[in-house]
């Protein structure tokens, strides 16, 4: 692999006693990309991040990190890692705590200190420096373990499902950081089952199901290669909503229908048109009318969603 | 290096920064003042004369001689009271009531029959002073004999020569000659070296148990293990907790050399006579024996503290690692008491080999070297033993480790441990 891939993962297989958790799953990750790793429980995110990681080995196949097969912790001084299972010392100081973890990053002590105050006054947390991590409430050790993650400026950052458990806030505090660190050069690897989340920061995807691999690529030709005609359609009042989905229920292949909004796929050679004009014949009061490209949300349920066969061909779209 | 460095910094500063350090480290010195001082200081408390009241039942001289003899111990002030036996009971009741008054302390009643059946009678409120009445026994038993002696013609000052006290002073002699320590002394070090051994050792191994526990129940290890090697995690462990260990050892060897050094000053201090306090000997420890202490513990801390390592690695909560603890903690409490026979015998064919033996060595070596002369060719074939065998545990150890720490749920039994063990 060229050094162009930051990471590239090739026909892993991991199985645990009496379960597959991930099987033939291939990826590649390029240098500077935001790549989500989307999924459902289960579906074997966090087992392929740990074997990137090399917490875990893989049964088969093969991975390479900044170009070579020397594992995740030869490389450990460029990659930081949130694992999905968040853990801190609770009786120790939570700036000393950040020394720790970047002084076994291999971060000289003055300097992982000198960081470790940087981030947390920009998080909002350097009065909490000298204070017990057992004193701190779960959204902000959620933080301190983040800054531990990136006190030595890794130049791949691998977040297992970084968002979960935070109020939209701190959310949003975290997204622009990590918008930042992307901006500044650092590639980032993150797993979510958040749709929304992964739809607004990521250039590229890979959705996982049942431990296999159903699509990936960047984010505008997977939505080019879903293909189809999407609208999305927007009533006043939900009852009136309903007697209008049900007029034009034999144009849709597909519906995500949220009672006020809705997200259509139509059938093969319907025209958009016809919808509105069914639409506007039920006299309910429409809000919104788009053609749109479909969201990552409807190509996850297509992919990985229960309508989806287990044997699916996975769809490559590669620019 | 530097990563290793990190991980004993952490163990050490934060163990030394914590409460429990703290007590356990003042508790240690106050333990030993309370053993070494306050024995002589409750020895002058309770040197109290007792008032006693000697009742003599037709005793005669028998009775005169008593009262000098228990006057002559110092802890008795004796009034005699003579009573026939018509009057006797009158007698007994208003002593009884004197007693209750407290006025007395007790009476002592003898008779004429005394002499002969050796039967004497005391009642007191003191009753339960074990030091007092083995004092009386004592004299009554020397007076009674003197008596009997003198009654058959025996010169009374004859008697009383031969019934001058023994007195068995029993000496320690090592290859340097006499020391001056009485077998006592000996047997209470040895004791100590034991006990302090086995402690010292057991909560530092399962201090090392704790936090492998808690890195891996916090979860915090699989930061770690992408950092570091776990055996790298390990070993930075061990010798943090162990140098935490050895701190608080110095700590307690350094105000242990204090107070002996400066024992004369506390006990004056104290208001306790020279007299008294020259009383206290204190075991000569010897450099060689802290030395080969020091060495044992180190080792014995290795060899344990990997396995207590490993105990914590395979569990996934507390109440689990309380039982899998146990078997290791077999191990050291089945080394304490054999230093107990060790101690009786410390060049015998049993503190002998389990000197040798890798799990008892730790204690019962430093048992040995405090009670006795240990050869050196002994000292140094089990210090080979132990070293080589600690290297290898914590070896077998650290591969357990490493596969252990990021497994969850069922433990795994022994087969189990011995293929994560061979597993590359």
């Amino acid at each position: 692999m060229s050094e162009t891939n930051v990471v590239a993962v090739a026909g892993i297989a991991k199985r645990f006693a009496g379960h597959v958790a991930v099987e033939d799953l291939s990826l590649q990750v390029p240098k500077g990309a935001v790549y989500g790793l989307l999924g459902p429980n289960g579906a074997g995110k966090t087992t392929t991040i740990r074997m990137i990681m090399n917490i875990t080995i893989p049964d088969e196949g093969t991975i390479e990190l900044f170009g070579d097969r020397l594992g995740g912790r030869h490389h450990s001084a460029r990659i930081g890692y949130l694992p999905e299972e968040r853990g801190l010392y609770r009786k120790m100081r939570v700036r000393d705590m950040l020394v720790f973890l970047a002084e076994a990053k291999g971060v000289e002590r003055a300097r992982g200190g000198a960081k470790a105050d940087e981030w947390l006054r920009r998080l909002d947390l350097a009065e909490w420096g000298p204070r017990k991590v057992e004193e701190l409430s779960k959204g902000m050790q959620q933080k301190v373990q983040f800054i531990g993650t990136m006190l030595h400026e890794p130049e791949l950052l691998i977040l297992d499902e970084p968002f979960s458990g935070l109020d939209p806030i701190n959310q949003q505090v975290l997204r622009d950081i990590v918008v930042h660190l992307s901006r500044s050069g650092t590639t980032i690897i993150f797993s979510t089952h958040q749709m929304d989340v992964a739809e607004k920061i990521c250039d590229h995807v890979c959705i996982i199901a049942r431990g296999r691999k159903v699509l990936d690529g960047g984010l505008a030709e997977v939505k080019r290669v879903h293909g189809g005609t999407h609208v999305a359609v927007a009533f006043e009042d939900g009852a009136a909503g309903a007697e209008a989905m049900r007029a034009i229920a034999d144009l849709v292949a597909a519906a995500d229908d949220s009672g006020v909004f809705a997200e259509l796929k139509l059938k093969e050679g319907v025209d958009p048109q016809l919808v509105l004009e069914r639409l506007m014949k039920t006299g309910a009061r429409i809000r919104r009318f788009e053609r749109i490209e479909p969201s990552l949300n409807r190509i996850f349920l297509d992919k990985a969603g229960p309508g989806a066969a287990d044997t699916a061909s996975p769809e490559v779209a590669h620019a | 290096m530097r990563k290793v460095w990190a991980v004993i910094r952490r163990e050490f500063i934060e163990r030394v920064r914590s409460k429990w350090f703290l007590v356990s480290t003042i508790l240690g010195p106050v333990f030993m003042i309370c053993v070494t001082v306050l024995p002589s200081v409750l020895m002058t408390r309770s040197g109290k004369v007792n008032q006693i009241v000697l009742v003599d039942e037709d005793a005669g001289n028998f009775a005169a001689r008593l009262q000098t003899q228990l006057q002559g111990s110092g802890r008795f002030a004796v009034t005699l009271v003579e009573a026939n036996s018509d009057g006797y009971d009158a007698v007994r009741d208003s002593l009884t009531r004197a007693i209750r008054s407290e006025a007395i302390d007790g009476f002592l009643t003898v008779s004429s029959a005394t002499v002969e059946s050796g039967v004497a009678e005391y009642r007191g409120r003191n009753v339960s002073s074990l030091r007092d009445m083995g004092t009386m026994e004592s004299l009554l038993r020397q007076s009674v004999v003197t008596e009997r002696l003198t009654r058959r013609g025996v010169d009374p000052a004859a008697v009383q020569e031969a019934q001058r006290g023994i007195d068995l002073r029993t000496l320690r002699v090592t290859k340097n000659g006499a020391t001056g320590e009485s077998g006592m002394v000996t047997f209470f070090l040895g004791y100590a070296v034991g006990i302090v051994l086995y402690m010292v050792i057991l909560i530092y191994g399962i201090n090392v148990m704790r936090s492998v526990l808690e890195e891996k129940q916090t979860r915090i290890i699989e930061v770690l293990v992408s950092s570091l090697r776990p055996f790298q995690l390990m070993v930075g462990k061990v010798i943090g907790v162990g140098g935490v260990g050895l701190f608080q050892f110095g700590i307690w060897a350094l105000t242990g050399y204090l107070i002996m050094h400066f024992l004369a000053q506390i006990l004056a201090f104290l208001h306790v006579p020279a007299g008294q306090a020259s009383a206290i000997t204190m075991p000569a420890i010897s450099g060689t024996l802290l030395a080969v202490v020091a060495v044992y513990f180190v080792l014995g801390f290795l060899l344990y503290s990997a396995l207590f390592a490993v105990v914590g690695a395979t569990v996934t909560a507390d109440s689990e690692a309380q039982q899998a603890q146990q078997p290791v903690m077999m191990l050291l409490v089945f080394s304490l008491i054999v230093s107990f026979a060790a101690l009786n015998d410390p060049g015998g064919q049993l503190a002998i080999v389990t000197s040798m033996i890798p799990f008892s060595s730790p204690i019962i070596m430093p048992v040995r070297v405090a009670t006795s002369d240990v050869p050196a060719s002994q000292l140094a074939l089990s210090l080979v033993i132990s070293a080589a065998s600690s290297l290898l545990v914590v070896w077998l150890s650290a591969r357990v480790y490493r596969i252990g720490i990021l497994m969850y749920g069922k433990r795994p039994n022994l087969k189990e441990l011995w293929r994560w063990a061979r597993q590359s």
